[in-house]
């Protein structure tokens, strides 16, 4: 019986997925050019009326808004200055250590077009691929904050493991004191940051996750997490870059080049 | 005789299927996967899988809606589309058509909370699987948090997906 065959061709299948996820790179990059296109040509629609509802909406109470608006950019001014003076400093600390700058560059920068909102893994879909440089492994941020990096890449759109994923781990520390903790995804939009070292909660609700740049992938002090809530012996925070919110996602090179050979190479974590 | 309803031109009378009735079935189901297209960036993966649904849903409607080995080729579809790992739905969707076919042969009637409680099982079966593969992925979400409100979102849409699946068939029979 043909529908037999058919199981048996399905089981095959996805043992072949998860024991050599890598062998349908292509079929699955195909898949995403044909379908990221219907996906990108609604997004521009929703844009579109989202945008028309909220901009009519800010015009709502401009008055106040613009008061509050002149208060704040008064304030950033002088926190603005102050930056600039630290900056000035390191730099100078910096080359009396004679540590080496490296340049930030961007492969190239596209729009989150959707995500797997219907699977238990947290996926994004961005709006740009091979045909732009992307590679499969490459860290992808938002100008808020980190995104996750590239799982498939179609040649012209690929698919980004989330921060919130579960197989996504990402070195990190936290922005006050520097300790070092791990940043695990848990599947529902929020992540789960433990500390490194065994001993008492170092979180407080608030603090900023970073990435460390440990391990060479993910580019050090990205902002990745807010804490919410503690638990026992870690916390629970919220991705800071949020992928229905972020206006471009970003993708960059990996920081050690080295590191895009080891997280290309056929792991666990890529399906 | 009554003439009056054989002179009356194709009113009631000589309306067969429409073309193309016969992969309708089949296209709404893709139609259905293609639902995980539209550009909605959730964070969480709890809303329904459309194409699970309508394949549940036209199957208990008609066995002969489709022939049962079209359930690899739509789970395949759905699995490119969707971004699952390529053959979970492929060994699912021509699994649940078995099962069906099994329970066609075992049962005498099925009415309508029997078809949801068919459904609801299907469903969660489905959810089941996608949440232990994606575990073995390197992925194990807590069953609680990811699994849990998708099976219960997904059972209670089904009912949406049945009436879907009616009206397409009734309009696909010209009747």
């Amino acid at each position: 019986m043909a529908v037999i065959a058919g199981l048996v061709v399905g089981l095959f299948l996805l043992i072949l997925s998860l024991v050599a996820p890598q062998s349908y790179q292509a079929v699955r990059g195909a898949a995403l050019d044909v379908t990221a296109p219907i996906s990108g040509g609604l997004n521009e629609v929703t844009a579109t009326v989202t945008g028309l509802v909220s901009g009519a909406g800010n015009y709502w109470d401009a008055a106040s808004q613009n008061e509050q608006l002149k208060r704040d950019r008064a304030a950033l001014m002088i926190r603005m200055v102050e930056a600039r003076a630290i900056v000035e400093e390191n730099k100078q600390l910096k080359a009396a250590l004679q540590l080496r700058e490296r340049i930030r560059s961007t492969v190239a920068t596209g729009r989150v077009v959707g995500s797997s909102f219907e699977s238990p893994r947290r996926f994004a879909i961005i709006s740009v691929g091979t045909s732009d440089g992307v590679q499969v492994g490459m860290p992808v941020r938002a100008p808020e904050g980190l995104i996750g990096r590239v799982i498939d890449a179609g040649s012209t759109a690929s698919r980004v493991l989330l921060v919130s994923d579960r197989a996504n781990i990402v070195p990190a520390r936290i922005l006050r004191g520097g300790q070092p903790v791990i940043s695990t995804g848990r599947g529902d939009g929020t992540i789960d940051v433990r500390p490194l070292e065994v001993g008492r909660n170092p979180f407080k609700p608030g603090d900023i996750i970073v990435t460390s740049g440990t391990g060479g992938l993910y580019p050090p002090l990205v902002p990745i997490a807010k804490i919410i809530r503690l638990d026992d012996d870690g916390a629970i925070a919220l991705p800071i870059a949020d992928p229905s919110r972020v206006s471009f996602a970003i993708v960059e090179p990996p920081f050690e080049p080295t590191a895009l050979a080891v997280a290309t190479a056929p792991t666990e974590e890529t399906p | 005789m009554v003439r009056s309803a054989l002179a009356t031109k194709g009113a009631r009378l000589n309306q067969g299927p429409r073309t193309g009735a016969d992969y309708l079935p089949a296209a709404t189901v893709i139609i259905g996967s293609m639902i995980s297209l539209l550009p909605i960036v959730s964070a969480t993966g709890w809303w329904p899988d459309w194409g699970l649904l309508l394949l549940v849903a036209w199957r208990l409607l008609r066995a002969d809606a489709w022939p049962a080995w079209w359930a690899a080729p739509l789970g395949f579809i759905n699995d490119l589309v969707v971004g699952n790992p390529i053959g979970l739905s492929v060994a699912l969707w021509a699994a649940m058509m078995l099962a069906m076919d099994i329970l066609d042969r075992r049962t005498m009637w099925r009415d309508y909370w029997i078809e949801w409680g068919i459904a609801a099982l299907f469903i969660a079966l489905a959810e089941l699987a996608q949440w232990r593969v994606a575990a073995l992925l390197g992925a194990p979400v807590p069953l609680g948090v990811t699994a849990g409100p998708a099976i219960l979102i997904g059972v209670l849409c089904f009912p949406i997906a049945a009436f879907l699946a009616a009206r397409v068939d009734r309009w696909r029979l010209g009747r």
